[in-house]
């Protein structure tokens, strides 16, 4: 899947943006603290989209930002086309969100505390109520108090809360936290299965794994901006890689590269040598490397081209974590 | 800047503007938000349990043990009903009581949202949230009104079923609802006890005869009667009344203490309970608004809940007795006083208080307020307090 994303729109109407959510300037503070720094973001409508960031980076903040959980300092948003503040009960109509870890009332049974969500929503959502227990794998303790629950129940149990709103968009801070491998599994399932339906899940995490077996597209944000965004196959495809190579002599396999206009930074290791070169570098540079080390009598027995994951690439690009790109 | 023509396509329409069917934006809160909101509050069973045992178990228990001992001891123990017992149960435990327990139930509808993490969850669905803080009003008065109905219902019947089958006046027992003629009747024929027991403001010299002669035996310092002088009383002298003498003497008394009779009632009336009814309601209902927008305002059950004990049991009865010339105005403002002065008359002591101008028996121990004066400072609190609660939740990050 390929998404591209695009600059701001100019005087578009609410119905007919192609965004689920769509940030301008967006700026949060707690005194001196910036906690969302001018934040353009644009999630297109219809795909599962990882929002990252290390801790502090201010990930929750816009979250709760974009859903009315706390007032924005300046900048615009909208959600599925409405402004927001402007129009936030029709926005978030159609909206459903984990913010942090899901917590309910303990002494209630789950589907009591959906059906206090569900009285606040539209009269439909109490129907939906059985459907979305049954989604999430709880129907069968649908009737326990929530004070029982697992924290992997509860952020099931939170994954229901959204849906029965029917939501057009979900909000997911982290909902893989306590959940264990098998749970994590059905929670991707069902996120894909959503946006198979053609919901918009937005999914915030720092499983970098996760969101890159789950997501289409992804957000970057490092203190409080965001400083990329755009589908993860494009993202990895403008990153440097890295070039393994099995070989004798390694330590002098190095000292023949270094002498050489190739380019990038050479790691020597017991076994050979790892390579790491600039993004859109040709093939015919990794001939060439072959062709040096043969030429210098060194026995290459592997040479491959290994692909940057999204965990590299993220620590690449996050200035606290690593080197700034 | 476009995304891919497929994904597009997939995706729902945007839900036009203004076409929220269930109003969600409105400030009024719908049945369905106010019925969750009791399911809420009534499954809270500890706290439930502490309700019930404050409103009903205690007048219950403390009737039952009166009725016990009266039944098994009628000699040594009175009546479990009577004007008294109505008196001191709902001025002595249902006022203050109900207040305690309707300010806890309103600490908790207003702050267990946000601290156990469903506040968040409610915002997300858009509703408005004043309407959300709205709707625990109707849902918390929905459980705290009835509970003190019941118990005040409970007082009421007792002390109605259970009254004493006589009046007992100045120490005497004497059949309820007597005429003046009646009455004269009676102290005819029970002239020593009238002579010895009931009040004399003077009058015919009959009487001072009587008191004289020590013809009458009230088993004081010789024999004779130990007088219970009003204003005027006899003076002394010395001759031997004839038994019509001491008859005529005992209906003069009884004409003289007929009007203190009648002010005394074996069982509440229908109108002082219905009025007494209101008014015991009227301070659980000032006692859980100010609670709900207490513990908005603090976010928190415990402290709202210790701050609104220390209001009606510590600051009340001091602000309301003590007369403090420069801070007057300041001790008017307190709810609490305001709510004594509504008092309907004829009932006891409120906070060793009293009810207001023609109000209940302590009037003089509270510091002075006139009615209307009272009423706006209810009103104040009321409407102050929900709107400080309702601006802290618009507000509050969630």
């Amino acid at each position: 899947m390929s998404i591209t994303l695009p600059t701001r729109v100019g005087t578009r109407t609410d119905s007919d943006s192609q965004w689920a959510v769509e940030t301008h300037g967006l700026t949060k503070r707690f005194g001196e603290n910036v906690a969302v720094n001018g934040v353009e973001l644009l999630v297109p409508r219809g795909c599962a989209f990882g929002y990252l960031g290390p801790n502090g980076a201010g990930k929750t903040t816009l979250i709760r930002v974009l859903l009315g959980l706390t007032g924005a300092d300046s900048g615009t948003m909208q959600l599925l086309g409405h402004s927001v503040p402007r129009h936030r009960a029709a926005a978030l109509a159609r909206v459903g969100a984990i913010v942090d870890e899901p917590r309910f009332h303990g002494h209630l049974t789950g589907r009591q505390n959906l059906q206090i969500l569900a009285a606040a929503r539209e009269r439909e959502a109490k129907d939906r109520i059985g459907p979305a227990l049954e989604r999430v794998g709880m129907l069968h303790r649908a009737d326990d108090k929530v004070s029982k629950y697992s924290m992997g129940m509860r952020q099931r149990l939170g994954v229901a809360a959204c849906l029965i709103g029917d939501p057009q968009l979900l909000i997911l801070d982290e909902p893989m936290n306590g959940l264990d491998p098998a749970g994590m599994q059905d929670m991707r399932d069902m996120i894909l299965s959503l946006v198979a339906e053609g919901r918009t899940v937005v999914l915030s995490s720092h499983l970098l794994d996760e969101v890159e077996r789950t997501c289409d597209a992804v957000a970057i944000v490092d203190r409080g901006k965001v400083i990329r965004q755009g589908a993860i196959a494009d993202l990895l495809a403008g990153s440097s890689f890295v070039v393994e190579i099995e070989c004798s002599e390694p330590s002098r396999a190095g000292e023949l590269l270094g002498g050489t206009p190739i380019g990038g930074r050479v790691e020597v290791g017991s076994q050979g040598l790892g390579i790491t070169l600039p993004a859109g570098t040709g093939r015919d540079v990794i001939a060439e490397i072959n062709r040096v080390l043969v030429g210098g009598g060194i026995a290459v027995y592997r040479l491959q081209e290994v692909q940057t994951s999204l965990e590299s690439w993220f620590l690449q690009v996050t200035s606290r974590l690593g080197v700034s790109e | 800047m476009t995304a891919t023509p497929e994904l597009i396509a997939s995706a729902p329409a945007p839900i036009p503007l203004g076409s929220s069917p269930d109003r969600r934006g409105s400030w009024i809160p719908n049945g369905g938000l106010i019925t969750t909101r009791i399911m809420e509050l009534r499954r809270r069973r500890g706290l439930m349990v502490a309700l019930i045992i404050v409103t009903i178990g205690i007048p219950t228990v403390f009737l039952v043990i009166r009725l016990l001992t009266h039944a098994f001891d009628p000699s040594s123990y009175g009546p479990a009903g009577g004007e008294d017992i109505f008196n001191s149960l709902v001025a002595g435990v249902l006022y203050v009581f109900g207040f305690i327990v309707a300010a806890t139930l309103g600490c908790t509808a207003g702050s267990v949202d946000l601290t156990e993490g469903m506040f968040r969850h409610l915002v997300v669905t858009g509703r408005s949230r004043l309407a959300l803080y709205l709707a625990r009003i109707p849902a918390g008065l929905a459980i705290v009104v009835p509970l003190v109905a019941v118990g005040f219902t409970i007082v009421c019947a007792v002390c109605v079923f259970a009254a004493p089958t006589q009046v007992n006046y100045q120490g005497v027992n004497i059949p309820p609802g007597l005429s003046k003629a009646g009455f004269a009747h009676w102290a005819a024929d029970h002239q020593n006890e009238v002579i010895c027991n009931f009040e004399y403001h003077g009058g015919p010299g009959v009487v001072t005869t009587v008191f004289n002669s020590n013809a009458v035996p009230c088993g004081g310092p010789g024999g004779g009667a130990v007088i219970q002088k009003g204003p005027g009383g006899p003076p002394a002298s010395a001759s031997t009344p004839s038994p019509a003498m001491i008859r005529a003497a005992a209906v003069v008394m009884a004409g003289q203490n007929y009007a203190g009779y009648t002010r005394i009632f074996l069982s509440p009336s229908v109108g002082l309970m219905i009025r007494t009814g209101l008014w015991i309601e009227l301070e659980v209902v000032v006692g859980f608004i100010v609670g709900l927008g207490l513990g908005s305002l603090l976010g928190q059950r415990t402290v709202a809940v210790v701050l609104m004990i220390v209001l009606e049991i510590v600051l009340t009865p001091i602000l309301s007795r003590a007369n403090i010339p420069h801070l007057i105005n300041l001790q008017r403002s307190v709810v609490g006083l305001a709510v004594a002065h509504l008092e309907p008359s004829g009932l006891g002591f409120v906070f060793g208080g009293g009810g207001g101008p023609g109000g209940g028996q302590g009037t003089s121990q509270l510091v002075p307020e006139s009615r209307t004066a009272a009423v706006f400072v209810i009103l104040a609190w009321l409407v102050g307090w929900t709107a400080l609660g309702a601006w802290r939740m618009v507000k509050r990050d969630a």
